[in-house]
């Protein structure tokens, strides 16, 4: 296995992080702000709403084409990958500014974050590669080769463990990252997204756009436990291309939206049986449920805006307008 | 990715590795955990003299066009297909045959189904399929036509060895004509020249009109040339100066010297389509929709100084149908992957709905895009044109439109 051993260090971005991490050791015991960041891939901001009453906080320039988001642990930093410069940008929640930048790959898409082994984990979609990213050095420990144009990543409890989807490939990859390098791949349904995993991280539940169905797979041994596909009312299979899918804390209920079809499915875990169907905007990709669990906010990526839904009467609420092509919504709380 | 804002600092490569486009080329190497002893081999065969790929002349010194054969489609293909190895339990090559004349193309083709290869990506001249058709009748082979849309070899050739990926003509005047009354757009003038294959071109056209309800209102032939004595046949104006209104002029024009000067040249202000203005095509370069974006880009890895078209897409396309049935018919023998391929497979083709081969003329179903020069307008089949199983089949030939029945 040819693995990117080289340390890559880009100086500039290291001088910008140490000024950061001084100071941000003072805003480091932030509560949450309730503020809704929405990123979006063509206007190259962070629209940062208010969740009670959904106005305007800040329209956040970050780079180009920003994707992927999650939150440092203490919910201090927001990290945003930006496909087209990159990067992934460091963003500070209290005073929301860009106040670093870390190299990546080609084209980052999605990543997890490691904060007790203070790594990064991001598909480079462009680059056919994952980069294990060193947070506190700022240098890409290795690139692992991945299939073409990976997306979706997740890291298994035991920090030992990534998986990654190919799109083009149709493959889960299974990475060992102390071998650093793919171990094994299991063969899922066509164009494979994102995940969610069961509470016991025994269960990896993946996104399948084109073949329009979420694929069950147990972890160890790596292999299928089966498929869920979805038959929205009105709607033709073909429409069907799921993208977004979020899982409640409980391991009860999943939630997976459904692109083109612009609904989101409700679907009981136990049994993978959809329970409902809800009606949101066009395009319908990134999904993420408030703490409490009582509201989903979906970012539609051909509608501009973002489908509010009480989870309790599973109805579409109110649509709040974005940026251009919305991609993911994470809640600070 | 700039070297100057973002400059790399090896630590600890044993070879300097200044580029980041060279790593990610090393990044898709086969890997030693990948390597398998099993291969499924893809030829592609061309021609050494193919008039289509004969650079489009105004004059000596002004190239207007450049065809390029659609090889580098099939080595992105091969690209994807790497990641898809372990899996397979075999990997997939690719091997270019060049046969000196049409002449020394089924001899070649026939050494390389001896030689074990199955799959054979067809870049040749419609005239040149019959002799291939011949050598691989009864064969364990597949032949691919990733760039000839002529209408004749699905319906007359109609073999059972051929997958045709790149889309019909009948396919692409569906298409244009479903986007037109779409639009409302019903009346057409047809400016047709002097080539046989403009004649097929208005044929296609015209049965299009009268499937979905349009009309020719006038069909003009022109000849190109600057004869005065001539003129109702080489200028526009005077060959649009027509007792009828219409709505869009449609050029068949396969020299493309006269239909370059029909835009903004009519009697009337009309949109022009066809040879120029809006095409149809079965791939553009600037369709960002269903991952098209990163296919592009790893096409112009592989031919950097030119844009990704429809032949590169079915060269591509062709590749990724071999990887794919074989990943998911577990098997790396010919009947498996054939079985797969022409019985329930459907392909990722990057443009809207997954794709699939027709089992009466082995025409793959598709999409296909009307592009302007910047932009694609639409992908057909356009919303609400629908079918009783696939809103693919509302374009090109259905099972009741065809001579041909390979499924029979």
């Amino acid at each position: 296995m040819k693995i990117m051993t080289a340390l890559r260090l880009t100086g500039m971005t290291l001088g910008i992080s140490l000024t950061a991490a001084l100071c941000l050791s003072a805003s480091a015991m932030a509560k949450g702000t309730g503020y809704i960041f929405v990123s979006n891939e063509k206007t190259n901001n962070i629209i940062v709403l208010e969740s009670k009453t959904l106005k305007l906080v800040k329209d956040l320039k970050t780079s180009r084409r920003p994707r992927d988001m999650h939150f440092s642990d203490d919910h201090t930093k927001l990290y945003v990958a930006c496909g087209d410069d990159d990067v992934i940008d460091i963003i500070d929640v209290a005073k929301l500014e860009v106040i670093g930048k870390i190299a990546t790959g080609s084209s980052p898409e999605a990543f997890m974050v490691d904060e007790q082994k203070r790594r990064i984990y991001v598909s480079n979609e462009e680059g056919s590669s994952m980069s294990i990213i060193d947070m506190d050095q700022q240098i890409t420990l290795a690139e692992v080769p991945t299939g073409a144009e990976p997306e979706g990543v997740w890291l298994a409890p035991d920090r030992k463990t990534v998986y990654v989807t190919s799109e083009v490939g149709d493959l889960i990859h299974h990475i060992d990252l102390e071998a650093g390098h793919v171990i094994e791949d299991v063969v899922v349904g066509t164009r494979p997204r994102r995940f969610a995993a069961t509470p016991d991280g025994n269960e990896l539940w993946v996104t399948t756009e084109l073949s329009g169905e979420v694929w069950i797979i147990d972890r160890g041994p790596f292999k299928v436990l089966g498929k869920i596909e979805f038959f929205p009312p009105g709607m033709r299979k073909t429409d069907v291309t799921p993208v977004g899918i979020t899982m409640t804390s409980d391991g009860k209920t999943a939630y997976v939206t459904l692109g083109h079809a612009a609904h989101v499915a409700v679907v009981d875990v136990p049994s993978k049986k959809t329970l409902s169907y809800i009606l949101v905007g066009k395009r319908s990709w990134g999904i993420t449920l408030s703490k409490d669990e009582k509201t989903l906010y979906v970012a539609n990526g051909l509608g501009d805006d973002i489908t509010v839904i009480d989870v309790a009467s599973r109805k579409a609420v109110t649509s709040v307008p974005v940026g251009r092509i919305p991609y993911s919504v994470v809640i600070d709380e | 990715m700039n070297e100057l804002i973002r400059p790399y600092v090896l630590l600890f490569a044993l070879c300097c590795v200044s580029q980041t486009a060279l790593a990610q080329l090393q990044a898709v190497t086969p890997t030693a955990a990948t390597q398998t002893d099993k291969k499924i081999p893809i030829g592609f065969l061309e021609l050494k003299t193919d008039s289509r790929y004969e650079p489009v002349r105004a004059y000596e010194r002004l190239i207007l066009k450049k065809p390029e054969h659609p090889f580098p489609g099939a080595q992105v293909g091969i690209e994807d297909a790497k990641s898809q190895q372990r899996a397979i339990g075999a990997e997939i090559t690719l091997e270019r045959m060049t046969a000196a004349t049409a002449q020394d193309a089924p001899a070649l083709l026939k050494a390389a189904i001896e030689r074990g290869m199955n799959y054979v990506l067809l870049d040749v001249p419609s005239d040149t399929y019959k002799s291939l058709v011949e050598i691989a009748k009864g064969r364990d082979v597949i032949l691919f036509n990733v760039s000839v849309p002529e209408d004749i070899l699905r319906r007359d050739v109609c073999a059972r060895e051929l997958v045709h990926v790149f889309p019909s003509q009948a396919q692409m005047s569906d298409a244009l004509v479903q986007f037109l009354v779409s639009k409302k757009w019903r009346d057409y003038l047809v400016l047709q020249g002097p080539d046989p294959y403009d004649d097929l071109i208005t044929k296609a056209f015209t049965k299009s009109a009268q499937k979905f309800g349009a009309r020719i209102v006038a069909n003009q032939r022109f000849q190109p040339g600057t004869d005065p004595r001539q003129r109702e046949k080489n200028n526009p104006a005077l060959l649009s100066a027509i007792n009828k209104d219409w709505d869009v002029t449609f050029i068949a024009d396969k020299a493309f010297e006269f239909a370059r000067q029909v835009p903004f040249q009519t009697v009337k202000p009309r949109p022009v389509v066809g040879a120029i203005g809006l095409e149809t095509v079965a791939w553009h370069w600037t369709w960002e929709h269903n991952g098209a974006a990163q296919v592009n880009s790893r096409f112009s890895r592989y031919a950097p100084n030119r844009k990704m078209e429809g032949a590169d897409w079915a060269a591509w396309m062709a590749v990724k149908m071999v990887a794919t049935s074989a990943l998911r018919s577990r098997s790396t023998e010919f009947k498996p992957i054939r079985d797969f391929m022409m019985g329930p497979g459907t392909f990722d083709a990057d443009k809207g709905l997954a794709v699939s081969v027709r089992a009466w003329d082995h025409q793959l179903r598709q999409a296909v895009l009307l592009a302007g020069d910047y932009y694609v307008s639409a992908s057909a089949p356009l919303e609400g044109f629908l079918h009783r199983t696939n809103e693919l089949d509302s374009l090109g030939d259905d099972e009741t439109d065809t001579p041909c029945h390979l499924n029979r």
